[in-house]
Order: C-alpha cells, then sequence, then structure tokens
C-alpha cells in the first residue's frame, strides 16, 4: 500500500517538475517587494530570504517542493516525532535540524534564520518563547499555517483545500516562485477535480481517528481533515466542533455512525492497526458501520496537516472509499 | 466546620442521601453528549435485563447499557472510594489537608501510566495501562515506606513530608515523560493526570470495586480504633490501640484502593480533601456515623461532577478533574470566608 500509489506519485510529479520548469521559464521574473497575509497581518519581504527556517515536516514538505533548498538554513520538529521517508531524506539533503521538537527561541536566533515558517501548536505556542512578536524583534518575519490561525483569530472560516493552497502561494510568492507555486496548485486542483466522488444521496459519514481511548483526538471545523474528506465526497462528521484538533465523546461519535475511517498513521507502536484493533473493541465503536466493515485509511501526519502530500492522500482516500 | 448543624439522626440522613443518589444517577444516565430520552433508558436497561441479543439494540441503547451505566458505576465506586480514603487519611494523620494527592498515591500511579504511554507502549494489550498505573501507585508507596523505615515511630508529620516528596518526584517524573513523548501523548497524558469516567467499562469495573471492598472492609473492622485517634494518640494508646501501626495500615490500605481508582479513572483530585469534612459536617466526627455518609456525598459529588463535564462542551468532555478542582476550591473559600465572618 505504501509503495505502490508512491511509484505513480514520483513519475507523476516528475512530469509535472518537467511542466513547471517550462512554465516558470516562460514566466516573467517576479517583482519585490511582495507582501502576504499571515493570520491577518502584511508580511512585506523586500528580496526573497535567503536563510529559512522551516517547522515541521508538513510546511517543511510545502518548501522542498517549491526547491527551496539553497534558500534554507534549518529545520525543526522533525525527527522527534516522525520517521523521515527516504525521499524526504533525500530532498532534504544536509540541511540541519536546529531542534527534533519544538524549537527555542536561542536555537533559533543561533541558527540567525531571515524567515520562519510555523504555526499556531506547530513549533509555536500562544504565549510562548517563540511566536511572530518575539521573532520580530530580532528581524525574524514568520509566516503562520492558515489552518492554525483559528489559536489566534477566532473568525476564520472552516477548513477548505485553500488552507493548503493560500499557504503554498503565500510560500511560493515570498521566495519568488509565484508562478511555479501558482502552476503546481492548478495541477492539484486538476487532480482534485478528477477523482472519483462517493456515490449516494448523502455524503459519506466519516471520522478521523487520532488518539485517545477515554476520549478520541480528532479533526473539527477548522483542520484541513475536514476538508480532504468534503474533496472526496465525504463529511467529516465531526464537522461542528469548534476547533482545529480537539477531543470528543466516545459516545456522540458513535451515535453519528461513522461509515468510513481515516485513521492516523504515526508509524509507531502498531500504528493504524492497533487504532483499528482499539476500535473493534470498543463496546460502542465496535458496532458502526465503519468499523463492521472494516472501512478505513490510514494515512501519515503530514498527509493529514495541511503540505503537499494532501492531495496524494485524497487520492488514496477517494480510492479508499470507492473500494 | 459549620456549614451545617450536625445532623444526630443519620438514618434519616442516609435515606435522604439515598434518594438523591438514585435521582442523580438517572440524570447521569440520560444526559451527555448525545441526546437520549428517559424511555430509550427503559428501553435499554429492558434489553439488558432480558438478556436480548445483539442484533436488538439500537445505537442510543447502547450508548446507554455500554458506556453510561458503567459510568454511572464507576462514578459512584470511585466517588465513595475516595472520600473514604479521604477520611481515613484524615484522622490517621490527624490532618484536615489529607488525601490521596498528599501522599504521592495519586501521583504514582499517573507516573506509572504516563511512562508506559510515552516508553513502551501497550505492551499487555488493554490490561498495560491499568496495570501500569497500580504498580506506579505501589511504587509511590513502597518509597514512602522506605522513607519511613528508619523511624521507629510514625508521626503524621513525618508521614505527610515523606508522602510529599515522593509526590512531587513522580509528579516530575510524569512531566520529563511527557516531555519525552511523541504529540499524541499529551492526550492521554491529559486524562491521567486529570482524570476521566470515560474508559469505564463493564469488564475494568472490577478494579475499582476490589478497592473500595477492601476500604470497606478495613475501615470497618477498625472503626472503633479510628474512633479513638480522633483524641490524639495519647488516649488512642491508652485504650490498648497502637496509633503509629493503625497508621501504617491505614496508609497501606488507602495506596492500594487510590491505585485501584486511578488505574481506571485518572488522578481526580479534591474529593478525597472535600467530602470528609461535609460528612463531618452533617453526622459528627464518629466513624460508624460518618463514614458511609462520606461514602455517599463522594459519590454525589463525582456523579454530578461528571455529568456536568460531559454536558458543558458536548459533544466534547471537559476532564472530570476539572470540574472536581473547581468545586474544591471554591468550598475551601467558602469555608475560609465562612470562618473568618464567624471570628
Amino acid at each position: 500500500m505504501k509503495t505502490k500509489p508512491n511509484l505513480t506519485f514520483s513519475c507523476r510529479s516528475w512530469l509535472a517538475a518537467c511542466g513547471l520548469s517550462v512554465l516558470s521559464l516562460a514566466a516573467h521574473a517576479q517583482t519585490f517587494p511582495v507582501t502576504v497575509d499571515s493570520c491577518g497581518e502584511n508580511l512585506t519581504f523586500a528580496a526573497p530570504p535567503k536563510a529559512a527556517l522551516i517547522h515541521d515536516i508538513n510546511m517543511t514538505d510545502m518548501a522542498l517542493s517549491l526547491g527551496l533548498q539553497s534558500q534554507m538554513a534549518g529545520v525543526s520538529g522533525i525527527t522527534g516525532w516522525y520517521k523521515m521517508s527516504p525521499e524526504f531524506k533525500q530532498a532534504l539533503g544536509n540541511i540541519k535540524e536546529i531542534a527534533p521538537k519544538q524549537p527555542s527561541l536561542e536555537n533559533i536566533l543561533a541558527l540567525k534564520p531571515d524567515f520562519f515558517f510555523a504555526g499556531w501548536n506547530y513549533g509555536m505556542a500562544v504565549g510562548g518563547e517563540v511566536t511572530p512578536t518575539t521573532l520580530k524583534k530580532y528581524k525574524i518575519p514568520t509566516l503562520v499555517l492558515s489552518e492554525s490561525c483559528i489559536h489566534v483569530d477566532k473568525a476564520r472560516p472552516p477548513a477548505s483545500m485553500e488552507l493548503l493552497y493560500a499557504d503554498y502561494l503565500k510560500l511560493g510568492t515570498i521566495f519568488g516562485k509565484e508562478a511555479q507555486a501558482k502552476a503546481q496548485i492548478a495541477q492539484w486542483k486538476q487532480r482534485l477535480a478528477a477523482l472519483p466522488k462517493a456515490t449516494g444521496k448523502e455524503p459519506l459519514r466519516m471520522f478521523l481517528f487520532d488518539s485517545g481511548e477515554d476520549k478520541p483526538f480528532t479533526a473539527g471545523k477548522f483542520a484541513i481533515p475536514t476538508a480532504m474528506m468534503a474533496a472526496v465526497g465525504g463529511r467529516n462528521i465531526m464537522d461542528d466542533v469548534d476547533a482545529s484538533w480537539g477531543t470528543v465523546a466516545w459516545e456522540a461519535v458513535a451515535a453519528r455512525n461513522p461509515e468510513f475511517l481515516v485513521l492516523l498513521d504515526y508509524q509507531n507502536d502498531g500504528g493504524a492497526d492497533k487504532l483499528l484493533q482499539f476500535l473493534q473493541k470498543h463496546p460502542l465503536m465496535q458496532h458502526t458501520t465503519a468499523v463492521k466493515n472494516k472501512r478505513f485509511v490510514a494515512l501519515r501526519y503530514e498527509e493529514l496537516t495541511p503540505g503537499p502530500a494532501n492531495v496524494a492522500a485524497i487520492e488514496k482516500m477517494a480510492r479508499a472509499v470507492n473500494r | 466546620m459549620r456549614l451545617a448543624p450536625a445532623v444526630r439522626s443519620t438514618s434519616l440522613l442516609t435515606v435522604c442521601l439515598l434518594l438523591l443518589l438514585a435521582c442523580v444517577s438517572l440524570l447521569s444516565v440520560v444526559s451527555g453528549a448525545t441526546e437520549v430520552a428517559w424511555s430509550q433508558v427503559g428501553h435499554g436497561l429492558g434489553l439488558w435485563l432480558r438478556g436480548a441479543p445483539d442484533a436488538d439494540y439500537t445505537m442510543v441503547d447502547r450508548i446507554v447499557v455500554d458506556l453510561r451505566v458503567p459510568r454511572m458505576l464507576l462514578a459512584i465506586v470511585v466517588g465513595a472510594g475516595l472520600a473514604l480514603v479521604g477520611a481515613l487519611l484524615q484522622t490517621t494523620t490527624r490532618n484536615d489537608l489529607s488525601d490521596p494527592y498528599l501522599f504521592g498515591l495519586s501521583s504514582g500511579s499517573a507516573a506509572g501510566a504516563v511512562a508506559v504511554i510515552t516508553l513502551t507502549g501497550e505492551v499487555l494489550g488493554v490490561w498495560t495501562l491499568p496495570l501500569a498505573a497500580f504498580v506506579g501507585g505501589m511504587a509511590s508507596v513502597v518509597v514512602v515506606l522506605l522513607l519511613l523505615r528508619r523511624y521507629r515511630s510514625h508521626t503524621p508529620e513525618r508521614m505527610i513530608l515523606a508522602g510529599l516528596s515522593v509526590s512531587f518526584l513522580f509528579t516530575a517524573l510524569t512531566y520529563y515523560f511527557t516531555f519525552l513523548g511523541d504529540q499524541r501523548a499529551a492526550q492521554s497524558v491529559m486524562f491521567w493526570t486529570m482524570g476521566g469516567l470515560g474508559s469505564a467499562r463493564w469488564d475494568n469495573l472490577f478494579i475499582p470495586l476490589t478497592g473500595l471492598l477492601v476500604l470497606s472492609l478495613f475501615s470497618w473492622h477498625r472503626r472503633h480504633a479510628l474512633d479513638a485517634m480522633l483524641s490524639g494518640d495519647h488516649t488512642a494508646h491508652s485504650l490498648g490501640i497502637a496509633p503509629e501501626r493503625l497508621r501504617l495500615q491505614a496508609f497501606v490500605v488507602c495506596a492500594f484502593a487510590t491505585a485501584c481508582f486511578v488505574a481506571v479513572s485518572g488522578v481526580i483530585g479534591f474529593v478525597g480533601l472535600m467530602v470528609p469534612h461535609l460528612a463531618r459536617a452533617l453526622a459528627g466526627a464518629l466513624h460508624r456515623r460518618m463514614l458511609h455518609i462520606a461514602m455517599l456525598i463522594g459519590a454525589l459529588l463525582l456523579l454530578l461532577s461528571d455529568v456536568v463535564s460531559r454536558s458543558i462542551l458536548a459533544p466534547q468532555e471537559l476532564p472530570v478533574g476539572i470540574v472536581t478542582a473547581s468545586v474544591g476550591a471554591l468550598f475551601v473559600m467558602y469555608t475560609l470566608l465562612h470562618q473568618s465572618d464567624g471570628a
């Protein structure tokens, strides 16, 4: 399940890369300064950053897919939590990781980056030592992951694929690769438009199970999995939870009887199989349609947080849903 | 404590509390994240009593029978148990602030569970976490006992100091393991450190029940000795009771029981601290009268707290420890204000 889609994906991305490089050659060189929005605040860049620091595996994926390696000074928050795929490792090359989990202000200042890409609860904590405000003092502009803006701005729209597109375009624009980013987004949109939709009058009832025993940890209204489920013609049964990620009650999940599960595969400690086994033993969940029929797809962290891996993950989800 | 005049007729009080407990039990089966009508409760329970086949159950029936009824029973057992632990510890150490927290019993259990979550994973299947919590709780007791072994006399002060230091140590361990763990571990850690009744299942209820049984038998068996302790070590001694031995016995029994409770419900604070005070105010200090009143109030308090924790943020659930800690803190504040008024 893991190797086969990867082969087709890499072939496709190679073709896409060819197309993209032609496109970017044809496009006019982007003019600076550029201004992008970051959680409602304007960030202006007079020139592309030369020593960027990118946090977390999903945001690093965005940077690598835009080919920003030569403009990256470091990454953080990867090895402390996840296994890197060989492709990721290779693309990352010898860019160093300054902290395996959350970077401290000292970690960051020691690197002297000229740009930081992170999110609330994705490397930064509200009131913590590393925030856009604390970094501003050291002339380090911070681009904040849109999905995480809900932690500082309660008036955000519910999740849509814009969470990926907008951030990808912002990152491209900041680094002078706006045309490349636009082309990539157009190609993603094309891939998603070509997906078979789940059949049935009502959208397929889907539930994401991340972790938790007495209460499940799941994705709510503002997290990208809600948009990913919609992209395959489904509906997140927890899309009324006013949070990006949070815990709900088992009985609420069971009462909404999910027909399909998205299991978060952390690739350790039994991974997604263990989650399914847990559900099969749970007094309520074992009777839900999804568990009874073993209808699920296992997706990794970077596939369920905003990043380029979302698109292949949605395709994977669509295949599993229509199987 | 002058919350209410001491009621001498404890049997009347017992009946009132039992009736109240029955009402709140029903309320706790009806309220929660999903809507359940009264008629559906009857339907579900009917199926269950008849031993109906699986296919007859709707999801709401299952919510009632498989989740809410065991959850209600867990709240009653753990609430009553924690109150009893608090009462025993407060009497034997003659300290009004004694509760399972103070002696490191809870923090040891939490550290055991969190260590397993972050370091080894569930090596023994579904029983791993309860077992780890139990082992952690007993480990903290062993450390306290080792600390006390040097001394021939187990004074209350020495016990509390030993317990406190162990409590801090295990809390530090818990935080250290949390720091080491992955992102999702933080969620499970929250459950173990703030408590919750969401893990209640028919097949794990026997763990806290065992704890409650051992506690009840011990306190019933030693009720006269406990009464004698109220007037101090010297008086107890003159009545033929060895206060230090009783303290130690009570401590070991309380530790065992607390580990049983925490193994299923995590660390639920303030019930053990607050309830014995209420019980004494209502039923007087003598244990024959007071202990079962404390158990009833403890059960009521935890049951009500759980109803609140499940209802205010539905479909999300608040850790029940947040509710009990808020109620407990308000209780202490009320008591303080009341005392200064009277002064």
